[in-house]
């Protein structure tokens, strides 16, 4: 059928091939002593030896060096020899004029090889064992020239000459002249034309993402404030490109490349670097340089109609940069030629060979829907897989599908599916609620992948069930009937359980690597690493040679652990962060979060690299203040190729947002948040969590401007939608944050059933530092009753003080010892101007931590009551320095513009 | 008509001369067509000067008769008369000229080119540039051959473009180009890509010396919008009207297209050429009855055609025509069996029998011969639709659209192929992009809406709005509104549909039609109307129902008790 690949006719010779195969000539002449003509010494000799290897090592390469690479690479290693080498070269390939001197050529090479039959070695002669690597290659090249009809010898020569023709006069027109009896100089034309157009498009594309690194691309111009603000120590724009453009080289460098496209490839090794470009996309996202690498799409589907996987790389790209209708026009295009039968992990089936695989397509539409934001969409698309998987009985298919759709359900907000999940799910009632729908289907393909042995998707079942664990107490399926007694509680232990089996993955992989079928990609990384840096930079005062050498072995050492696997196994870290971050261990979030960071950044999504650096930089900004914090996101930056484009701008704002808060920016806080707002989608369901996140930040601005029943409103609002989409964790906090509202409104009778609320809601759901959190506002409502209920909310806090010592963050530390400083003030019993210290000391470090988060109104507070305890036990002294303080705190607050503030400038 | 007869036959007698003399035979060849299609005067000529005109206007006759609205010819146009070109002044072509021409005429193009390579004057400069350029293309076809990797066709190109390009841009500069260079210098700049400099310069070639059709074909397919056509700035002349006819048809902008045809047809009354583009134009306003027509009179002037009848096989290929398209078949297969058009008649004749897989072989063949060849892939897609093979009807399907993004039928197969994979809504997509681009034909309508109504999606509300689009674009079959009848009542909208089942049944009427339709729908009626207390209507209804046996008989007659019963309560 015209839709399949035909198979792959393997080696072709090429003018590249014919130049090593001349430096083999030279390498091994036949019949001469052990160190032939133009080398000095064995050491000499063997070098090119090693060269030699290493370039037919690469030979599978989709990038063939133009003899200018070549010639430069050859002189990189040569040392001495390079001249005389590299004038050999040229000179040899020039002198090929003629079909028959290609005949003579490959026949004087066939005398370099030793015969079987030569038994005894002489020691001092230089034979080509057939079977070693070079030989082996020789009669390949040897082989191919052989088969070669004469059309094909004619085209040889044509291409010889333009690559010689290339190498002495580059992007010269000099083929003009003589253009009507030359008929390959066009051809030379030809190409030259293309590596232009690429070539100008990468650097187009570059300078405009220069631009839009200088200028910061956001909606209005105040924002600007927003970002010089962060800017303590200032980067101007300019170096700021610089960071981009070296990180994108060294780093990431999107390998698009001019040379990168040259006419004659195998399908092998066009396909191994369609792969690995689309690796590239998926990990970089919107980052990758689109314009660019859809020309080179553009040249390839030229050169190659046949080759269909062209089509979805340029649905991925389009994906990936957000042009929904060529996504669309792509992908459909895709599926409609390869039937679903090529470029799929899994092998099919024989029995499928008739069929086509479309319920792949709808598979892959569906994933598209869902990566646009469309989730109601996606899920008919899905639906309709699952229904097509079934009558095609595609177990794989259905076991994916099903596992898309719960990632799906477990994404995106969705209060009611009933009618949609009908047709898959036609055993499961449909009364159940979504969540306990999302369960079973969990628990079903989680199975289901179970026995069909495929691996990586029961790795991510497994993460998607700990991440469901996680946030949602497991209550009976069953609506009638004895009941087994449920405790109405996450299980911590199955979460980790899952986790740890999910990341059980890698070792499985580690044991079989030699299964993992090696495609094309992996013989790219020779001349990758001669192109990378990172040698140089690991060893910089090196010589060239050594250096070399390094980077001719070290494609061996390619990580034999596939790159989605290490994705997978990157991810279960950062869920595991995650749910340390839930369940209250600071401290095991943040290693887990930089074990992710330094381990798996390289495999791992830029969108995944973004979360794990947010959460280490929100760490750092809890634990030890904004200033540090912004220094860690300085650093987080430079990383990314478009700040604006990737999940670091949220930390940003997060960051401002919180900081505004403290120092008392009302106005920069609400600017803040709105942008953080601005970012979700407007669809309804889709990115629930930063919406929850944007209103809480909104309620908590009002609540800092004393709108007292303006934040509850919201809050209220906030959580009338958490509770319809189960959201039961962000419920906790929201109710946390009523009680709040209602301690700051001074109204503490009503606070504490909303703070007893979320106790209980913390306690079913293991959340430990947020019942702490709980038990502290809890304390401080018993307190606002007055100093009868001093000692009970004492109890309170002395209870949760090992959480909140022990994970909490300076905020809520100083809180705690605040209010237990109140408490002892309060209480009648203790006598503060006895025993002063038992209140300073806490007040002590509840100051230290306030001045680092800037938190005037607390510090302010901790002050006045420190000045009045110092007052109460005579030592005026210290209670002038605290009261000075407290006025600072005040003034700082009162009048929150400082005229250092960048922002001033542009008001 | 603003010109005589007369003059556009001199003009075009020069213009075969002109022609051929700079080896452009297609342009000849249509000119000359053109030529003997300006009707005689019978009473001047012998009959032996008629023959290939006799029956010129039997179409004519037989389809005029019944409407009368001839097309009125375009009031007050008035023609720019090009004045004909001059010879060069070397009245007697230089003896290398001579050579070239017959090196050219042989087919040995370099020679030809080479001959000429010192030569001067525009005429050898023309055929030099020209020889090479045909050379260029005849090596770039044998490369895509030799060049054949395993992942398709590799991209040939033809390597005197560059230099070709070179030399005619010198020359029209100095502006001592003539039109045919500018023809040429189109061609080549069309070939590289550069459409906008290639249209600017083709409209130059035509206003200069507009009886080349050549320049004109190549003008059209690079009128691919409308407001392209009409921002070019073109000279009256009346080639300009077969030209403005030819891209209507293209724009598919058919009843514009006939219009032009018609008009034209005063002047080239027996014109073969002018009796297929008609033919062709309505076919796509599916007459098939005409078309059939037009090409048996096409046939019997003109036995040896083989252009434009695969169209008319297509047209017997409707109306299951078995000897008529086993007997063209036939024909062409002895004319010239390895033209496309003859291996798609056959593949068409095959396919009318039943056999799938001869036909496809048929039509594999055809596109063998020209890759390009649209409707080959889409009726291959028809055959593989057939055989079930649904992914290489995909893969057809796929290759036409992509040949042609506006081929509203290729698209709306893929639709089908892939709701008969049970996937329905993975086809609406595609039947999305056929109703975009043909939004006048109900069956594609009809088919979205059934893509809605299936089982696995139910989407009834949209199936209703596409059901009622197909009802207002003149549905020959009458679905469509017995459809939205029976959702409308499905969906307990018993208003809207017995609105719908009223219409439907007055159409019956109209057409004189029976059957379960018919009973659904008085029966539907009856018990509306009665449950909106319309006796008298009920009443109606319920006596035709009687007329028809079955359980629905009984079921009025008690029906029919009721009203009575209701009637006497409520007088």
């Amino acid at each position: 059928m015209a839709g399949i690949v035909k198979p792959q006719s393997g080696f072709v010779i090429t003018p590249h091939k014919v130049s090593i195969c001349i430096l083999l000539q030279v390498y091994a002449p036949s019949g001469q002593l052990s160190v032939p003509f133009p080398f000095a010494s064995i050491s000499q000799h063997n070098r090119l030896g090693l060269f030699l290897i290493a370039l037919t090592k690469s030979c599978d390469d989709i990038l063939e060096p133009t003899l200018d690479e070549f010639l430069k690479l050859l002189k990189e290693f040569g040392g001495l020899l390079d001249n005389w080498l590299s004038d050999h070269v040229t000179t040899r390939l020039s002198s090929l004029s003629s079909p028959d001197d290609l005949f003579t050529f490959f026949s004087e090479l066939r005398g370099i090889l030793a015969g079987p039959e030569t038994s005894i070695i002489d020691d001092d002669q230089i034979n080509l064992d057939p079977n070693s690597n070079l030989g082996m290659y020789l009669r390949r090249c040897l082989l191919a020239f052989n088969i070669l009809s004469f059309e094909g010898m004619c085209h040889l020569m044509t291409n010889i000459k333009t690559y010689c023709k290339e190498a002495s006069s580059p992007y010269e027109m000099s083929h003009l002249d003589d253009a009507s009896n030359d008929p390959e100089a066009p051809l030379e034309y030809e190409n030259m034309d293309l590596e232009n157009i690429v070539l100008q498009n990468f650097t187009q594309e570059l300078e405009s993402r220069k631009r839009s690194a200088g200028r910061v691309p956001f909606h209005n111009h105040s924002s600007k404030a927003l970002f010089s603000l962060v800017e303590d120590i200032t980067v101007s724009p300019g170096q700021k490109v610089k960071h981009n453009h070296r990180s994108q080289t060294q780093t990431h460098s999107p390998s698009v490349e001019s040379s990168d496209v040259v006419l004659q490839r195998t399908n092998w090794q066009i396909q191994g670097y369609l792969s690995e470009q689309a690796d590239m996309i998926e990990k970089l996202g919107s980052s990758f340089p689109m314009s660019a690498f859809e020309s080179v799409l553009k040249v390839l589907q030229k050169v190659a109609p046949e080759l269909h996987r062209v089509h979805f790389l340029r649905y991925l790209n389009s994906l990936y940069h957000d042009d929904y209708p060529a996504a669309l026009e792509n992908l459909h295009r895709y599926f409609d030629y390869s039937a679903g039968m090529e470029g799929s992990d899994f092998v099919p089936p024989l029995s499928f060979v008739n069929n086509g695989r479309y319920e792949i397509a709808l598979l892959s539409l569906g994933m598209a829907h869902f990566h646009f934001g469309h989730p109601e969409v996606a899920l008919k698309v899905l639906t309709e897989a699952v229904r097509v998987c079934q009558m095609h009985s595609d177990d794989t298919c259905l076991a994916y599908t099903l596992t898309a759709i719960c990632n799906l359900l477990s994404e995106v907000g969705i209060s009611n599916i009933t009618g949609i999940m009908g047709a898959s799910d036609s055993h499961v009632s449909t009364s159940l609620s979504v969540q306990q729908q999302l369960f079973v289907l969990l628990r079903r393909s989680l199975k289901r992948a179970d026995s069909l042995k495929l691996k990586r998707l029961v790795a991510s079942n497994q993460l998607a069930m700990a991440k469901f664990d996680l946030k949602h107490v497991q209550r009976p399926l069953l609506s009638f009937g004895p009941k087994a007694s449920v405790q109405l509680r996450t299980c911590p232990a199955n979460v980790c359980k899952n986790l740890r089996l999910s990341s059980q993955l890698i070792h499985q992989f580690d044991n079989e690597s030699s299964i993992v079928t090696v495609d094309g990609a992996l013989s790219t990384s020779w001349l990758k690493n001669q192109e990378k840096p990172t040698t140089t930079l690991v060893f910089p005062q090196e010589s060239g040679s050594e250096r070399n050498c390094d980077t001719f072995y070290s494609w061996l050492q390619s990580s034999s652990v596939p790159g989605s696997v290490l994705q997978l196994v990157g991810s279960s870290y950062l869920v595991r962060a995650t749910s340390w971050e839930l369940f209250g261990s600071a401290f095991l979030a943040r290693s887990n979060a930089l074990l992710f960071a330094t381990c798996f950044a390289d495999s791992s999504s830029s969108a995944d690299l973004a979360l794990a650096y947010g959460k280490l930089i929100q760490h750092v900004a809890v634990y030890k203040g904004y200033q540090e914090a912004f220094v860690a996101l300085r650093i987080a930056e430079a990383k990314f190729l478009s700040v604006s484009k990737s999940g670091i701008l949220t930390v940003k704002l997060q960051l401002l947002h919180e900081r505004a808060l403290h120092r008392g920016h009302l106005k920069l806080a609400q600017q803040t948040c709105d942008e953080l707002g601005v970012l979700a989608s407007s669809v309804a369901g889709v990115d629930i969590e930063l919406k929850t996140e944007a209103s809480l930040r909104r309620a908590r601005t009002l609540l800092a401007a004393n709108q007292f029943s303006q934040a509850a409103s919201v809050a209220h609002s906030l959580f009338c939608k958490c509770y319809k989409f189960n959201m039961h964790v962000e419920n906790a906090t929201v109710l946390l944050f009523l009680a709040e509202i209602h301690k700051r409104s001074g109204n503490g009778v009503l606070g504490i059933p909303y703070a007893l609320a979320s106790l209980s809601f913390c306690e079913s759901f293991n959340l430990d530092l947020l019942r702490a959190a709980a038990t502290l506002t809890l304390a401080e409502l018993w307190l606002l009753l007055g100093p009868r209920h001093a000692k009970r909310a004492l109890n309170l806090i002395h209870s949760a003080f090992p959480i909140i010592l022990g994970q909490g963050g300076l905020e809520l530390q100083s809180r705690a010892h605040i209010a237990e400083a109140k408490c002892y003030l309060s209480d009648s019993s203790i006598s503060v101007s006895e025993d002063p210290d038992i209140v300073l000391d806490s007040l002590r470090q509840a100051c230290e931590g306030l001045e680092a988060l800037e938190y005037h109104e607390m510090a302010a507070e901790a002050y006045y009551l420190m000045a009045i305890v110092l007052d109460k036990s005579g030592q005026m002294e210290q209670r002038e320095k605290a009261a000075a303080c407290f006025k600072q705190h005040i003034t700082a607050l009162k009048n929150p513009i400082k005229p250092k503030d960048p922002l001033v400038n542009l008001l | 008509m603003g010109v005589s007869k007369e003059t556009c036959r001199t003009e075009l007698r020069t213009a075969i001369r002109h022609l051929t003399d700079r080896c452009l035979f297609a342009a000849s060849k249509w000119a000359a067509e053109q030529l003997v299609g300006i009707e005689q005067d019978p009473a001047k000529y012998p009959p032996s000067h008629t023959r290939l005109q006799r029956d010129c206007s039997s179409i004519r006759r037989r389809f005029r008769s019944t409407d009368e609205i001839t097309a009125t010819p375009v009031a007050g146009t008035s023609y720019v008369s090009s004045p004909l070109p001059e010879e060069e002044s070397e009245d007697v072509d230089s003896d290398f000229y001579l050579l070239a021409k017959m090196y050219f005429n042989c087919r040995e193009y370099r020679r030809a080119a080479h001959v000429l390579s010192d030569q001067p004057g525009k005429k050898a400069l023309f055929l030099r540039c020209y020889a090479l350029y045909l050379a260029g293309e005849k090596r770039k076809e044998e490369e895509t051959i030799e060049l054949e990797g395993p992942l398709g066709k590799s991209d040939a190109v033809n390597s005197e473009l560059v230099s070709i390009e070179r030399d005619l841009a010198a020359v029209r500069k100095n502006s001592s180009i003539d039109p045919f260079g500018l023809y040429l210098y189109g061609l080549v700049l069309k070939a590289k890509g550069n459409e906008n400099l290639a249209r600017t310069v083709l409209v130059e070639s035509v206003n200069t010396y507009p009886w080349n059709w050549s320049a004109w074909l190549e003008l059209q397919s690079l009128c691919t919008t409308i407001d392209t056509l009409n921002g070019l700035k073109l000279n009256n002349h009346w080639m300009k009207d077969f030209f403005l006819a030819s891209t209507y048809h293209e724009l598919r902008m058919h009843n514009e297209s006939l219009a032009k045809y018609d008009y034209l047809q005063a002047t080239f009354g027996c014109s073969n050429y002018i009796k297929a583009q008609i033919a062709k134009a309505q076919y796509s306003l599916r007459e098939f009855e005409l078309v059939e027509a037009i090409f048996e009179e096409l046939l019997r002037i003109d036995p040896y055609r083989i252009d434009d009848m695969d169209m008319y096989s297509n047209v017997l290929y409707a109306k299951e025509c078995f000897s008529g398209l086993s007997y063209l078949a036939h024909q062409v297969f002895m004319t010239d069996k390895y033209r496309p058009e003859s291996c798609c008649i056959i593949g068409n004749y095959y396919s009318l029998k039943g056999l799938h897989e001869k036909s496809v072989m048929y039509f594999r063949r055809a596109l063998k011969l020209d890759k390009k060849y649209l409707s080959a892939w889409t009726l291959m897609g028809h055959e593989y639709v057939e055989m079930k093979n649904t992914p290489a009807a995909v893969d057809a399907y796929r290759r036409a659209v992509d040949i042609n993004p506006c081929d509203y039928r290729a698209w709306y197969g893929l639709g089908q192929a892939y709701e008969m994979m049970g996937m329905p809504y993975y086809a609406l997509h595609y039947f999305k992009k056929s109703v975009f681009l043909q939004p006048g034909d109900s069956r594609l309508w009809i088919a979205m809406a059934h893509c809605y109504e299936t089982d696995q999606l139910r989407m009834l509300e949209e199936a209703i709005k596409c059901y009622r689009r197909a009802a207002n674009c003149n549905d020959r079959e009458a679905i469509a509104l017995h459809k939205l009848a029976k959702l409308h009542s499905e969906l307990g909208q018993s208003q809207e549909a017995a609105f719908y089942y009223k219409k439907d049944l007055e159409r019956m009427e109209d057409e004189e039609r029976e059957g379960p339709n018919m009973v659904e729908a008085l029966m539907f009626l009856a018990k509306y109307c009665r449950a909106q207390k319309r006796f008298e209507e009920a009443e109606v209804y319920c006596t035709r129902l009687l007329d028809y046996n079955g359980p629905e008989k009984e079921t009025a007659k008690s029906l029919l008790q009721d009203i009575k019963l209701a009637q006497s309560s409520f007088p």
